[in-house]
């Protein structure tokens, strides 16, 4: 009896072992910079970018005295750490971040350095970069950051073998996709995909419908701090035509359980599942990487529809501008961050940028686009954006880093039905501006 | 393991023979074991529990973003956390969600470790396989399941007749089910363990003594084992109900508290208001409102269940 239980337990114990080992997660952290040592160091957001910004640093090198260095902190938890460091030794000379409000409270709490000084002695550190890009770092009329990344307007995906079954062409205005909805319907697929559970997907509708509806002023006194621009009409108006679309089954039922980030509304427009979704540029490379067939053969996307009546350019777009460098007061070689700065529009920058699918905001992108992975689409979106008369930056960055817990409560809780118009008001109202 | 059970009894066994020690007597030679002997204990305790939690307190009544220095602003944080609703409710929802934590893994573990106590055929392999989900980090096994309950690729897209439109995450009822779910079967295999090493331990003669009595199985395992599992029973409550006090990850990666605030368990409302709304001051006011909760709940269990005078149930076997 004890031989024949050994060897069960054997394969027991053998197994356990295996399983532990092989779910041991490892994680290389080399966040943080240290304090003064002679360099200058760079946070940035760490992801696959980051090459890019190696090469960048690495060319600086060579030329500079004053050595730069280049920290990263990975994905998802860059902001709640750059806050915890921003206000210590610890803290970097230059750091990454999303313009608007993200950099707003450092600016307020009068941690940041204006670049005033810097393009008074070089006005290229700003006449290089498309302006609608430039002005979204742009706080209390000072410019604060350096576009350092690849824009990402958003756009409307679709699927064209999905859409040609239906007999839809893509939707020029609000209520072509409206019928273009009812009919992808009766065709029994979910006519928008959306990955409400990430919410910010969710919050897209919201910026383009009050961009199209009210223009960019609207949004732009609310978060300046007039909280009565929420009342007004057209803000009722947009929301009405919110609850008009969702409540026409555009996005099916079960949105909210479905999530862009783990790949659920990317396969279901791969899979003909769907007909549209609404996502930032980086859709393309998104769909590439999972469901390159698709991608290179029925991926279509378009501007948002314009909207009968509205305010709002119908050239106008929504999404992340860019990313930005910006610079600590504390720096102790401001002249080497500045030389350091100008390799943002320098050709290598930009076609490195490119190379790796980005879209970089300099005024010299143009020349290099046709280099690009997929030159239509570059330069589709690069015209679309330096067409643009405003280029709205997503709402949960536009405002305070700590007002979008609270903001995508309220946006998840108007489009499910849990907040009546006067309820998602009120909430947006709460949220603080500075 | 089940052979060093059997050899050892009879040397520990007799009642008798133990009576005849005289009690105590060892510490008067060797000398009780003074203050000095806890210092480095009491020092680490001191410096990791104590001196974070009184930092937490006084936090508690200050303004503090992160960026500026903390402000002193009286009970401000207070006040405005009795008047929140959404604090009331991630109340409920922990309490809520600990007792379906405890209904729920409570009789699967027993029945689980029970079996695997026995001496079936299969039973180790078998009982390797349960073990697994303990194995893995919550937050694996968080997104996993988000993975698998995908209403349009997972589980739920090929059993519509049960899940219905799929939207697990988008409703309140279903969420929590989800939650509650996901809890269980990351959890129950360690309870099981416990059950299993309290099974073990149940003297063979109990339910030699029984079967000649007559007994069958099912009053074996109800006049017998249960009774004889009462001291684990209430060490894996107490276990589970602290664990499920504290529960975090898992709503972090489920449903991040939503849709809406629907999910909201009061210490993803602290990681929220601390490290996503940068109010560190409300945060650290919730954060004292759940040791003190988990404190009272806990004293009040080991009050109720006699953890504290707990004593071997095996009196008058032998």
């Amino acid at each position: 009896m004890k031989t024949r239980a050994r060897l069960p337990r054997l394969v027991a114990c053998g197994a356990t072992l295996t399983l532990a080992l092989s779910l041991s997660a490892c994680g290389d952290g080399n966040g943080g910079a240290s304090a003064d040592d002679g360099k200058i160091h760079v946070l940035v957001y760490g992801d696959a970018s980051n090459k890019v910004e190696k090469r960048i640093v690495d060319t600086f090198n060579k030329t500079s005295d004053v050595k730069v260095v280049l920290d990263t902190i990975p994905g998802a938890d860059y902001q709640q750490k750059l806050q915890t460091i921003i206000n210590t030794p610890q803290a970097p000379d230059v750091f990454f971040n999303w313009g608007g409000g993200s950099i707003k409270p450092f600016v307020k709490a009068g941690l940041l350095m204006p670049l005033d000084d810097f393009i008074k002695k070089n006005p290229d550190l700003e006449n290089k970069f498309l302006p609608s890009v430039f002005n979204n770092a742009v706080v209390d009329g000072k410019p604060y950051g350096v576009p350092m990344r690849g824009t990402q307007p958003v756009l409307l995906f679709h699927n064209k073998a999905v859409l040609a079954k239906a007999g839809v062409q893509p939707p020029k205005t609000w209520d072509e996709l409206l019928d273009a909805v009812k009919k992808l319907k009766d065709e029994g697929v979910t006519p928008i995909a959306l990955g409400g559970g990430d919410v910010w997907p969710t919050q897209m509708w919201f910026q383009y419908l009050y961009d199209r509806i009210a223009g960019p002023e609207l949004f732009a006194k609310a978060v300046g701090g007039d909280k009565s621009a929420w009342e007004s009409a057209d803000s009722k108006k947009a929301l009405d035509m919110i609850r008009e679309l969702v409540d026409t089954g555009a996005f099916g039922k079960n949105y909210d359980s479905v999530k862009y980030t783990n790949g659920g509304s990317v396969q279901l427009v791969a899979g003909n599942k769907a007909g549209f979704e609404l996502m930032g540029s980086w859709y393309y490379s998104q769909q590439l990487t999972d469901h390159k067939e698709f991608a290179e053969k029925d991926l279509g996307y378009g501007t948002f529809p314009t909207v009968e009546g509205g305010k709002g350019d119908p050239a106008n777009i929504a999404g992340n501008t860019n990313n930005y460098y910006s610079v600590m007061k504390k720096t102790k070689h401001p002249e080497a961050v500045a030389e350091f700065l100008k390799l943002m529009y320098s050709d290598e920058f930009v076609k490195a940028q490119l190379e790796i699918g980005n879209l970089p905001t300099t005024t010299n992108t143009d020349e290099f686009i046709e280099t690009a992975g997929n030159a239509d689409y570059s330069r589709f979106q690069y015209d679309l954006v330096a067409d643009a008369p405003s280029f709205q930056l997503s709402w949960d960055q536009a405002y305070p880093q700590k007002a979008s817990s609270d903001m995508h409560k309220a946006i998840q809780q108007f489009f499910n039905g849990q907040l009546d118009t006067d309820g998602f008001i009120k909430a947006m109202q709460a949220l603080p501006t500075e | 393991m089940t052979t060093k059970i059997t050899s050892a009894r009879p040397a520990a066994g007799p009642r008798k023979g133990s009576r005849r020690r005289p009690p105590a007597s060892s510490a008067t030679t060797v000398g009780r074991p003074g203050f000095a002997w806890a210092l480095p204990a009491a020092v680490f305790f001191a410096l990791f529990a104590i001196v974070p939690l009184i930092m937490v307190a006084v936090l508690s009544f200050m303004s503090w973003d992160g960026l500026s220095s903390p402000e002193f602003v009286g009970t401000d944080n207070w006040s405005r956390l009795m008047d929140d609703p959404v604090m009331l409710t991630s109340i409920w929802l922990t309490l809520l969600l600990t007792v379906l934590g405890v209904a729920l893994q409570t009789p699967l573990s027993i029945l689980l470790g029970v079996w695997a106590a026995g001496h079936q055929r299969n039973r180790a392999v078998l009982s390797v396989i349960y073990f697994i989900p303990l194995l893995l980090s919550a937050t694996a096994v968080s997104v996993l399941w988000r993975a698998l309950l995908d209403p349009n690729f997972g589980i739920p897209a090929e059993a519509s007749w049960l899940f219905g439109d799929g939207n697990l995450f988008g409703e309140q009822a279903t969420a929590i089910g989800v939650l509650a779910f996901v809890s269980t079967w990351q959890f129950t295999p360690f309870h099981t363990l416990i059950y299993q090493g309290a099974a073990r331990a149940i003297p063979q003669v109990l339910y030699q003594a029984a079967e000649i009595d007559g007994a069958g199985r099912y009053r074996q395992f109800f006049h017998i084992t249960l009774p004889q599992l009462r001291n684990s029973m209430i060490t894996s409550m107490i276990l589970m109900i602290v664990g499920g006090l504290t529960t975090f990850e898992t709503v972090l990666i489920l449903t991040q508290g939503g849709p809406g605030t629907d999910t909201t368990i009061s210490a993803y409302y602290m990681y929220d208001k601390a490290f996503k709304s940068f109010d560190y001051g409300t945060g650290s006011a919730i954060a004292l409102v759940l040791v003190v909760a988990a404190t009272i709940i806990s004293l009040i269990v080991v009050r109720v269940s006699g953890y504290d005078k707990m004593r071997s149930s095996m009196e008058g076997v032998s």
